[in-house]
């Protein structure tokens, strides 16, 4: 056990002292702040684009002649019949759009087209088609004998909260694509660290091995300790770079946000109040992508549990066979074959990860591979979000933990073989039959 | 007077020991068809140092991993101080590979800890043991340095301190002179025979012989897996002893008629004609009589093999 605790501490603070480490762990954080201020930036983008843009509009049905109010930035200019003419006025850049509405009866606007260089945003879209349906709607309104101001008064604002209900009765909002960004990111981060940490701990085995330093020190640790202190102490420098990654991610975003926050509020608030209430929109949508209220609702605790479990029970899953397999061969270039097979149920689960959960987290699919160990690691993950029943959470981890203990067992008996084998590079037969070799 | 203090000392040290550290009784290690270890007997006397000598591939490092309980023997027996070798007794050896390598990316002062508490040695006692010589190598600045950073003579250095750091009193050196410029070389080997002098016994395996014979006070000879000769080096000498006798000698000598004729004849660079005679003990007086009528004789001695020779001769044979 002591030996174990040398051997881990030694792996440990190797790589804690690590340059690469420490730029790593601070430069994480930075990306992260750099990618959500990115997120907040993409989002009021459209908001605070205030070049006016003059868009061509030919409208068969004459109905919105010289009705077409300006939206957001757009201004309505008739187009000239010619529909060449109005084409290359498009292309030149002389003009942002030609939006041609083909249908003659305006009851049924199915035929718009929307030609322009550079494709809408999805709010933009959202407030063109609004701006005509609502032109056809308040028409006839108009036509049945109200009044301006009585249609104005009878729009309704809309806007819907979704909430999620538990089994106790509590209520809180939710929001699914934020969990799914949240879940994926997170098996994401599963995914990269089983593959980074794992192969790290496949060249500190393949070091070694080379340097010899394993038959120094192999007469007085047994193998299977070596082993164990090299993956424990990996994981370990894997947890202390996501403790610190989440500390100083927060401190990023809290930085960003009331650094730049403000900026970003102002310009919503300047941006042009359009009909239809547009920099309304853009601020509610500035609300969402900052995710705050939805952030603090979410199962914070089971999520962070379940993310370490997994992530811990993953990784050793994974790099106790990235570790036999780094003491199994001679040269780093040996390694790629060995590899591949291996890594191949990770690479699935996160294929199915990101298909199978996007579509129902709760579905047979997601629900089979987070409970086989070798997929689970990274499908849970995604789930957790979601909310995964303890029954099937613990019939997971269950399966996880014993195949790990299995695992560990099975690569440790081909480590110990392997690790003092030297010359040609070997075959899988061969590491089937080190499995077997007696003491 | 040199030479008198170490053949003194070598008788001391033989007639000193008493039970051998290491004791191998019929040991027996194959792998696939080759017999790596055939029937090996040997004895290494405590507090001495012990040559193991081979060529190649003859076997010596399946030896040394059987002694340093890496791998076991298929049958047979090692005892250490008498008693049936254990997992322990590997905490009280150092071990230096042939191919030397440390942890590139870590500094000279925690690969020193690091190899010291794998051994079992509690830090305290480590960093008092690592600072003691880094001083007495004067490495003292080199402590907080990477490995990767250090010159390969110092890297050397490193990994020999990393090998005793843990003050083993059984030490095994594999090839422990390749690599470092004869300053170096003559520190360690001066280092080596003051761990011997302070109570280690020193086992070093090697294929080249300059060193052998001043330093070890017992050769082992394995070719193939067999043990070839062993014993105490001037004893083995004296064993290969093929009664032959050296007579050199100012001016070129004819020998027409004689009753001795030279077996081998050479002119050495600086002008010296030198004749190799054999004689039994009975003849010697006369061969010497003989030597000296000729004229001009300036050496007469008797041709002890070097243990270069018993080697090259053992290994071809």
């Amino acid at each position: 056990m002591n030996k174990i605790w040398v051997i881990l501490k030694r792996e440990y603070l190797t790589r804690v002292k690590n340059k690469t480490f420490i730029i790593m762990t601070f430069l994480g954080p930075l990306l992260i702040a750099l990618l959500y201020g990115g997120i907040i930036l993409v989002a009021t983008k459209d908001a605070s684009d205030k070049t006016p843009r003059n868009v061509l509009y030919n409208d068969e049905s004459g109905f919105f002649n010289n009705k077409l109010d300006s939206v957001m930035n757009f201004h309505f200019v008739k187009a000239p019949e010619n529909r060449e003419t109005a084409l290359k006025k498009v292309s030149s850049g002389e003009f942002y759009a030609l939006m041609e509405i083909k249908d003659k009866n305006i009851s049924d606007l199915d035929s718009v087209q929307w030609i322009s260089r550079k494709t809408l945003s999805l709010l933009q879209k959202e407030k063109v088609s609004d701006l005509l349906v609502n032109k056809v709607y308040s028409n006839k309104l108009k036509q049945s004998g109200l009044s301006q101001g009585m249609i104005d008064s009878l729009k309704p604002s809309t806007k819907v909260s979704m909430l999620e209900i538990d089994e106790t009765g509590g209520i809180k909002s939710s929001s699914s694509g934020i969990k799914s960004g949240i879940g994926f990111a997170l098996a994401m981060i599963v995914y990269m660290f089983i593959f980074l940490y794992g192969s790290m701990v496949m060249r500190s085995a393949l070091e070694e091995k080379t340097n010899r330093i394993v038959e120094v020190i192999v007469s007085s640790v047994k193998p299977f300790q070596m082993m164990l202190g090299k993956i424990l102490g990996v994981a370990l420098v894997g947890l202390t770079q996501f403790a610190a990654w989440i500390v100083l991610s927060i401190i990023g975003v809290i930085t960003i946000t009331t650094l730049f926050g403000e900026k970003i509020a102002s310009t919503v608030a300047k941006a042009p109040v359009a009909p239809g209430g547009g920099s309304q929109m853009a601020a509610e949508q500035f609300q969402q992508s900052g995710m705050m209220d939805m952030l603090y609702n979410l199962p914070h605790l089971q999520i962070i549990t379940i993310f370490l479990i997994y992530f811990t029970c993953g990784f050793l899953l994974y790099s106790s066979m990235f570790a036999a397999i780094g003491a199994a061969v001679n040269q780093e270039t040996d390694v790629q074959q060995f590899m591949m097979p291996i890594s191949l149920p990770l690479i699935f689960g996160f294929f199915i990860a990101q298909s199978a959960v996007f579509q129902d987290p709760h579905g047979p699919m997601a629900t089979i591979f987070s409970i086989i160990p070798f997929t689970s690691p990274v499908v849970m993950v995604v789930r957790s979000p979601f909310g995964v029943p303890i029954s099937e959470l613990l019939l997971s981890i269950g399966l996880l933990l014993a195949t790990f203990i299995f695992m560990v067992w099975i690569t440790g008996r081909i480590y110990r073989i392997g690790i003092l084998m030297y010359g040609k590079k070997p075959t899988w037969k061969q590491l089937g039959k080190w499995i077997f070799i007696k003491d | 007077m040199l030479i008198e203090i170490s053949l003194f000392s070598s008788i001391y040290w033989y007639f000193r020991s008493v039970t051998p550290i290491i004791e191998a009784i019929d040991v027996v290690k194959t792998f696939g068809n080759t017999q790596a270890a055939n029937h090996i007997h040997l004895q290494i006397p405590e507090n001495s140092i012990y040559g193991l000598l081979g060529p190649n591939g003859a076997g010596k490092t399946t030896f040394i991993r059987m002694v340093t309980t890496i791998s076991r023997p298929d049958s047979g027996k090692i005892l250490y101080k008498g008693q049936a070798l254990n997992q322990n007794d590997a905490l009280k050896m150092g071990y230096m590979p042939e191919e030397r390598g440390l942890y590139k990316k870590m500094s000279v002062i925690d690969q020193l800890l690091f190899f010291a508490e794998i051994k079992g040695m509690s830090r305290t006692d480590a960093k008092q043991e690592a600072v003691k010589w880094l001083t007495r190598l004067e490495m003292q600045t080199w402590a907080g340095k990477k490995l990767e950073e250090l010159s390969k003579g110092m890297a050397q250095k490193v990994q020999f301190l990393c090998t005793i750091i843990h003050r083993p009193e059984f030490i095994i050196l594999d090839e422990p002179f390749s690599g470092f410029d004869p300053v170096n070389a003559d520190l360690i080997k001066d280092l080596i025979i003051e761990l011997r002098n302070n109570g280690a016994t020193i086992l070093f395996s090697t294929h080249r012989m300059d060193n052998v014979e001043e330093l070890c006070d017992f050769l082992c000879i394995i070719n193939n897996g067999n043990v070839v000769l062993n014993g105490d080096s001037g004893s083995i000498r004296r064993k290969m002893f093929a009664h032959k006798y050296k007579a050199g000698y100012l001016t070129e000598q004819s020998f027409d008629n004689k009753t001795f004729i030279p077996l081998q004849f050479e002119k050495t660079t600086d002008g010296r004609f030198i004749y190799t005679f054999h004689a039994e003990n009975n003849q010697i007086e006369a061969l010497l009589q003989q030597s000296t009528q000729q004229g001009g004789l300036i050496y007469f001695a008797e041709d002890l093999p070097t243990i270069h020779q018993i080697f090259v001769d053992t290994v071809k044979a």
